[in-house]
């Protein structure tokens, strides 16, 4: 299978008043064509800021201040901002996660599904209305000419975010980031809407990285997994791996975190993510591990190839199975 | 809300105001120590004359009846004579309201075109020199003396380079010095408002949406950023015309400029109450029009303020 994008060493750290908060420090991951790539991880784990900085999307106080991104073998860190013009929107595509904020609100939907077309095809919104209300009917609204001259605030949530989705897959994107896409929906809603974006995916044939703290719908869903603790990947593998026999205690965690069948039981992992101006010595999830001993807390894990995936985690070794 | 109906509904939210206005200065005008019988009669009047002068201004009447005869008055059209010209009162305020509607216009229009454009500048670089600058001289303009700035206006421009007049109306050259000593202190609160609005409206969520389509910058800007600004920047510049229409007092009074707000000073100096009366009226009743038109133009920016008004 062929690489679509090669990230390497990626750092994207924030620069505030009070230091500098390392979001994402020294991620490296590949996706390949045609592959759904889950990335989990809580609140504050790094996960939407690394789909930001892959869409280009970082904006002050965020910074790139190193690695590489090489989308189809060019990186695209070396763009000027014309340059990455014609990527946004055309080959990569963001899908945001709060349906409420990210439409504007003094635009019907159909010309802000328009807007997308005319982004990289010129002219005005005027002449891609017809190619507007064919892309809401792709993400199946319902009397989608009738809604295309509607606002945000006439539809509801799940249609504002399969119009979302139309501007999103509007050029044919290469590449789909789906930033927490549902988790701002109810929950009879997001079902659906995960199901249509998979089908999208599978139509247009693009790769797609779909980023929420729902690990376990991440296991339905996508081909491999990328759980990322405070900046940095703890485990990475396929979904396989990740269901049958996670490795990382974190991800231990994210998995029992959920409610049990029938139980409805909610266990939760103590503590929370560690400030990322001054990240913990050694592991960063250390604090809050309960397995965690005197290396632990002085040595950073590096991420080793263990048991088919990737793991940052001094319990396990280098090649060997359980620890 | 159908648009006639919102309109009805505002019309007669109009008419109370200004009821309440007219009888807010009616009694504020009586209980201010002076008389007008007094004052038109002379100091060497009888005790005699000074009251069948107040007989013939029928100011001998109790308040109240007063009051109603008023407003019975008004709504006829009929706004009384001055006392102190002898004049009706609807013509001395028809004689001064080109003066101060070209005056309120030029000050707005010359404020508009100086804040939107620096204020948006300083929105978008926030930490350029030129925006420190920007919002240093807005402050200034802003919290500055507005007869000060006149004074200092008249001494360059008039006393010293004797480029401009330093009174009275009559040319386009009379225009110029009152209407930047007026748009100088417009344009402070509106470069303010714009900025602050305008970095608001940058940091939205649909904004991002709009850079991840690959619009380039122009269009995020006048699309997604400038329009949904709009709502406070309006707000501000109709209460400052508002403002403006009822007259600016202290800059016509140093100019001599003979609009409105001068003859507003002079008639309550003179205890002139049918003309004051007026005058008030006619603020009040441009204060209300301006609000309508600002609360329809809401509707033309947002959708969601006409569907909850008059669509």
């Amino acid at each position: 299978m062929s690489i679509v994008l090669d990230v390497r060493n990626l750092k994207v750290y924030y620069e505030l008043g009070n230091g500098v908060v390392k979001a994402v420090d020294n991620v490296s991951f590949q996706l390949y064509k045609g592959e759904v790539l889950g990335i989990a991880g809580e609140s504050g784990s790094g996960k939407s800021t690394l789909g930001q900085a892959i869409a280009g999307l970082i904006r002050p106080p965020g910074r790139i201040v190193g690695g590489q991104i090489l989308f189809k073998g060019k990186n695209l860190l070396e763009l000027s901002e014309s340059e990455w013009r014609k990527i946004r929107g055309k080959e990569i595509s963001v899908i945001f996660q709060d349906p409420n904020s990210y439409l504007n609100p003094v635009y019907t939907v159909g010309f802000q599904v328009a807007e997308a077309v005319e982004a990289h095809n010129g002219g005005s919104p005027k002449h891609y209305i017809h190619k507007a209300i064919e892309l809401l009917k792709m993400v199946r609204i319902a009397d989608a000419p009738r809604r295309a001259v509607n606002y945000p605030f006439q539809l509801s949530g799940g249609m504002k975010q399969r119009v979302l989705t139309s501007i999103a897959i509007a050029n044919k994107p290469e590449l789909i980031i789906a930033d927490e896409p549902t988790s701002a929906l109810d929950v009879t809603v997001q079902a659906e809407v995960v199901e249509l974006l998979l089908e999208l995916k599978k139509e247009l044939g693009s790769s797609m990285i779909f980023i929420t703290h729902d690990l376990p719908l991440l296991l339905e869903i996508a081909d491999r997994i990328m759980v990322m603790y405070a900046g940095k990947i703890v485990e990475l593998g396929s979904s396989h791996h990740i269901r049958n026999n996670p490795l990382h205690p974190y991800t231990r965690g994210l998995l029992e975190s959920v409610r049990y069948e029938r139980k409805a039981k909610l266990k939760s992992i103590p503590g929370s993510i560690p400030s990322l101006i001054s990240p913990p010595p050694g592991c960063r999830f250390a604090p809050r591990c309960p397995f965690a001993y005197e290396k632990c807390r002085k040595i950073e894990p590096p991420l080793k190839q263990v048991d088919g995936r990737l793991v940052a985690c001094h319990l396990f070794n280098e090649g060997g199975n359980d620890g | 809300m159908s648009l006639g109906k919102f309109i009805a509904k505002r019309a007669f939210q109009a008419f109370v105001t200004l009821i309440g206005a007219l009888l807010v200065v009616f009694l504020i005008m009586r209980i201010l120590p002076g008389d007008p019988a007094r004052l038109i009669a002379g100091p060497e009047a009888s005790w005699e004359d000074i009251e069948n002068i107040r007989k013939m201004l029928g100011l001998d009447k109790p308040l109240y009846i007063q009051f109603i005869e008023y407003v019975k008055c008004v709504f006829k059209g009929d706004f009384g004579k001055s006392i102190k010209y002898g004049t009706p009162v609807i013509n001395e305020i028809l004689a001064r309201l080109p003066y101060t509607v070209l005056l309120a216009v030029a000050a707005e229009a010359i404020a508009v075109a100086l804040a939107l454009p620096l204020g948006v500048y300083s929105a978008l670089k926030p930490n350029s020199t030129l925006s420190r600058f920007i919002s240093a001289i807005s402050l200034f303009g802003a919290s500055l003396p507005i007869f000060w700035l006149a004074l200092i206006f008249i001494y360059i421009f008039s006393a010293k380079l004797k480029w401009l007049p330093s009174f009275g109306a009559g040319s386009w050259k009379h225009l110029i010095l009152p209407s930047f000593t007026l748009a100088l202190l417009l344009m402070g609160n509106l470069t303010r408002i714009t900025r602050s609005s305008v970095m608001e409206a940058a940091s939205m969520n649909h904004v991002t949406t709009a850079v991840a389509k690959g619009l380039d910058n122009g269009k995020v800007l006048r699309r997604h950023v400038l329009r949904v600004s709009m709502i406070p920047i309006v707000t501000i510049m109709g209460l400052q015309i508002g403002s403006l229409l009822g007259g600016a007092v202290i800059t016509e009074t140093v100019f001599a400029w003979p609009g409105i707000g001068s003859l507003l000073i002079d008639s309550i100096f003179y205890r002139d109450y049918p003309l004051a009366q007026g005058i008030i009226l006619f603020i009040v009743l441009a204060f209300v029009i301006v609000n309508l038109a600002v609360d329809f133009i809401y509707g033309l920016i947002d959708p969601r303020v006409r569907s909850r008004t008059w669509s």
